[in-house]
């Protein structure tokens, strides 16, 4: 006779009370998250968040209160659960995750992850320590009105690294410093200006024209010649933006004529690129000035939401420069700043200059909470698609904890009801991807470099930390006397050593051990990473007994038809490429989505909503 | 009702601005307004109800007012966040009052500890939208007539075990707006070369289209004749739940209380003669409904309140 307490079966509720959980991450779905695990009967949770809590976090984040301002989200969030539910045992952790204290060890204590993060490094961290230690995750993001939740095992599931994730969007450099054509080039160059003048100068962050521009060129050999004219050319390119802005004491005015006119009128004179483009139109500080308007009525609406005239951002300009300038001075010599969206001058600063820009290339000007959604990469967020995604979550959870991860389904959560009337979309999980290197059982993987050129240091940041989300590698090579290349002990590599004078040639595999995961890799080491297939979608396919099954709620019938090669029956597939268009767009800071399976197959525990009109 | 408060032209505050910038970003200035300006009554402080609540005043509303005549029991502090663990015996919508204030203090939240039933018709009236939780079939097709007739929105939800549902009624005619993608015709005289004059769709210009929709009752909704030719089209397309939505209600109207773990093998029972009843009464055949779903109806689940409610609380708030 099935026993229950309260809605569950009682073996079920027991487990629940006795095991360990893990949650990484305090913010929007994790504050959700927190309050369902404790309500559904959790009693051992660790949470862990290394943010601290800001005002814009409490229309969502409902554990927090203003008087929680600047404090721990996870230590806040622990004592706002324990309030509604003091029997429960929860620690909390202000920590990254990445911390290398929380080794697989630290993993392998609990039955089962969840994560609450909006951003990939963390991700791909918690996926391989989960690896590692053989835990389920349950995986999961929001963005807006969508929603996702998936789940990973070791095994049995693609991991979060088996399908290829859009990477970052980044603009060609003529784009953002000769012919900017949107709002959003114009925004970047001006977070660039930000970091010429007043933080901290990167030689991939030019603003002035770039001479260099092979569109600028009417024969291909001038782009050469132009280029290394510029490289002679001691004068103006030598100096660095931020040397020649000390030199004038940060003068705004001269700032202002060298940017928005003199640097102009050098674009004007590189005629063919304003051959098949509107040319940009200079601007004269003193015209402007003698032109200003009279002073205008304040509209209704939120001030940050009014765009303001030419010499509106003129005056916002000037008065940035002036505040930005004495933030760096109270700093001290040689000091940087760093932007900030939330830090008024910065913001000030770009939403002028950026505004100004598209003044000059005929764009309409945007207002500061537009240019800040922007420059800030600003994921809108509501509670309540953060709170459906919680609930999945545990309910996903309850699932793996009863011993039925065929039950597991990737749930996708729509914006509106789909053509079948379904607003939440599960998915048969893909079994794991057999070239996955992250969780493949021999993970191999080959990138193309160029010896000469590659030094050992940048081998270890650029390629094996930045690009394969390495966190301390060690690295070998195979040449029979195991010589260490890298080592993550600190003072032992090598850095500065090109990769060409240690005798490596073409095919030698180095073989590498992560810190933190008994994988080994062996790598034949070039640059580019070969092999990786692009990130196709797949065309849209209707399948209509798939679709019954669904709506009838029974989990036994349809076998879904899963191809081997991963090849996407879904016939909510328009959906889900939606979905990964949308999310995948939004660069990081940001919730990402996650690979989502193959066939819409129907769940036992079937949540229905049902409009009947 | 709306109208009226759109006149006024409710200021947002800088304070409110700070606040509600992730929302404002995602839904617009306009939307914030109007939901500056209403006023919701929400009934039934439950597990579900909690969470509709946390959801509406997260988003800023200008009123809920919490109706509930329920005392708090054992189970009312495992099934919702609001009620804190000290308040047994007193009454749910009162208990619940500061924790629901403090989500957020510029909303004014009202406790109500009366009976929905005894409510007159008028005090329906001041209310801009009605969200119904753990009501009985009667109350529910009573208040959503009335409503109805007086343009105001109706939303009706329950959880019962790992099975929730949700309905509204925006009225015979509910204007509403929709967000298209723009689509820009190319110039005539374009000299970009062989390029197709294919009209394209740019994403981020989009244009709002008006649009209208009526909305059944729920007494419409509940009372669908299977025995019909159309309907009997639909059935295939209609989830079980539906009628499993049938036999629940049916069982809150008889035993006057919802399934109780405690008194699991007599409600069992209960449910499985009333789920033949049922379909017997709809002219289907009882296989339609199979035996499975009694064990996972009991009481409220947390998670699932959690999705019913922020879909709920998502669609009060879209209105």
């Amino acid at each position: 006779m099935v026993q229950l307490v309260g809605s569950l079966r009682r073996e079920l509720a027991e487990s629940l009370s006795t095991c360990k959980v893990l949650v990484v991450g305090a913010g929007g779905i994790g504050c959700e998250l927190l309050k369902n695990l404790v309500l559904t009967g959790f009693k051992n949770i660790e949470v862990i968040d290394l943010d601290t809590i800001d005002v814009s976090n409490l229309n969502r984040q409902f554990l927090f209160q203003k008087k929680h301002v600047g404090k721990s989200k996870a230590q806040v969030a622990k004592e706002s659960a324990l309030q509604f539910c003091p029997s429960a045992n929860i620690t909390a952790y202000h920590d990254s995750i990445m911390n290398p204290d929380y080794n697989v060890e630290f993993f392998r204590k609990f039955m089962l992850v969840m994560n609450a993060l909006d951003n990939r490094a963390a991700r791909n961290h918690v996926n391989r320590m989960c690896l590692a230690a053989d835990i389920p995750l349950i995986e999961s993001g929001t963005a807006g009105y969508l929603g996702q939740v998936t789940v990973i095992k070791k095994g049995m599931t693609e991991c979060y690294e088996c399908q290829p994730k859009p990477t970052q969007k980044t603009f060609p450099g003529c784009t953002i410093r000769n012919t900017p054509s949107e709002p959003i080039h114009c925004i970047v160059w001006a977070k660039y200006l930000f970091n010429q003048l007043f933080g901290e100068e990167d030689a991939d962050q030019e603003v002035s024209p770039d001479t260099a521009d092979p569109e600028a060129a009417w024969n291909p050999e001038d782009t050469a010649a132009r280029a290394t004219a510029s490289e002679k050319d001691g004068d103006i390119k030598r100096v660095s933006t931020k040397e020649w802005a000390r030199s004038t004491g940060y003068d705004s005015v001269k700032l202002f004529n060298k940017l928005f006119k003199d640097d102009i009128m050098y674009l004007l004179t590189m005629d063919k690129l304003w051959k098949k483009r509107k040319a940009p139109i200079p601007l004269d500080w003193q015209q402007l000035e003698n032109m200003r308007p009279q002073e205008e009525s304040p509209a209704s609406g939120l001030k940050d939401q009014q765009v303001l005239g030419v010499w509106g951002y003129c005056q916002l300009f000037q008065h940035s420069v002036e505040t930005l300038r004495l933030q760096l001075q109270e700093k001290g010599e040689g000091s940087e700043l760093v932007w900030d969206k939330d830090d008024p001058p910065a913001m000030d600063f770009v939403t002028a200059a950026a505004n100004l820009r598209m003044h000059i290339f005929s764009m309409n000007m945007k207002s500061r909470f537009d240019v800040k959604s922007m420059a800030g990469n600003i994921i809108p967020a509501i509670a309540t698609t953060n709170a459906v995604i919680a609930g999945l979550i545990v309910l996903e959870g309850l699932k793996i904890l009863s011993g039925e991860l065929e039950s597991c389904r990737t749930i996708f959560l729509n914006k509106c009801p789909n053509l079948r009337k379904k607003l939440l979309v599960p998915c048969i999980l893909d079994p794991p991807s057999a070239n996955c290197y992250v969780c493949a059982s021999k993970p191999e993987v080959t990138v193309k470099l160029n010896v000469q050129k590659t030094t050992v240091l940048s081998l270890q940041d650029r390629i094996l930390k930045e690009r394969f989300g390495m966190v301390a590698p060690d690295v070998q090579i195979e040449d029979g006397k195991g010589t260490i290349l890298i080592s993550s002990e600190e003072g032992e590599t090598e850095g500065k050593v090109l990769l060409g004078f240690l005798s490596i040639l073409q095919g030698i595999f180095l073989q590498e051990q992560e810190k933190h995961s008994d994988e080994e890799l062996e790598r034949d080491v070039e640059f580019e990473v070969v092999g990786e297939a692009p990130d196709k979608a797949p065309p849209p396919q209707n399948n209509q007994e798939e679709v019954n099954s669904i709506t009838n709620g029974n989990k036994d019938s349809a076998q879904p038809s899963t191809s081997s090669k991963g090849e996407h029956h879904c016939s909510f597939c328009v959906h889900k490429q939606k979905h990964e268009e949308l999310l995948g767009s939004i660069v990081e800071k940001v919730p990402t989505p996650l690979a989502s399976g193959a066939i819409v197959a129907s769940v036992k525990h079937s949540l229905q909503t049902f409009f009947v009109a | 009702m709306i109208d009226m408060i759109e006149k006024e032209d409710p200021v947002i505050s800088e304070e409110e601005a700070a606040q509600y910038d992730r929302q404002i970003r995602l839904w617009g200035l306009d939307a914030q307004k109007r939901l500056r300006g209403s006023r919701v009554l929400l009934a039934g402080v439950g597990g579900l109800g909690a969470e509709v609540a946390k959801n509406l005043i997260l988003a800023g509303v200008k009123g809920l007012t919490l109706l509930d005549h329920e005392q708090v029991s054992e189970d009312s502090c495992r099934a919702q966040f609001l009620v804190p663990v000290t308040a047994q015996g007193q009454n749910r919508a009162q208990a619940s009052l500061e924790r629901a204030q403090n989500l957020n203090p510029m909303v004014e939240v009202h406790a109500d500890p009366g009976r929905i039933e005894d409510k007159p018709d008028d005090f329906f009236l001041q209310f801009d939208a009605v969200c119904l939780t753990g009501c009985s079939r009667d109350l529910m097709v009573r208040v959503d007539q009335l409503c109805s007739k007086h343009n105001i929105k109706v939303f009706c939800g329950d959880v019962h075990g790992y099975y929730g549902y949700m309905f509204c009624n925006l009225g015979p005619e509910h204007n509403y707006v929709e967000e298209k993608p723009k689509v820009v015709k190319p110039p005539a005289d374009s000299n970009d070369g062989p390029e197709a004059k294919k009209a394209k769709i740019d994403p981020n210009e989009t244009t709002m289209v008006k649009k209208t929709t009526s909305f059944c009752t729920l007494k419409e909704a509940l009372e669908v004749d299977w025995t019909s030719e159309k309907a009997k089209a639909g059935l295939k397309r209609t989830p079980v739940d539906y009628f499993l939505l049938h036999v629940l209600l049916k069982f809150h109207t008889d035993k006057g209380r919802d399934p109780d773990p405690k008194s699991f093998p007599e409600d069992s029972q209960l449910l499985r003669q009333i789920r033949d009843d049922v379909l017997e009464a709809l002219a289907l055949s009882a296989d339609l409904l199979n035996d499975d779903f009694i064990s996972y109806c009991f009481s409220e689940m947390s998670p699932v309140c959690a999705v019913v409610g922020g879909v709920l609380g998502q669609e009060v708030v879209k209105d």
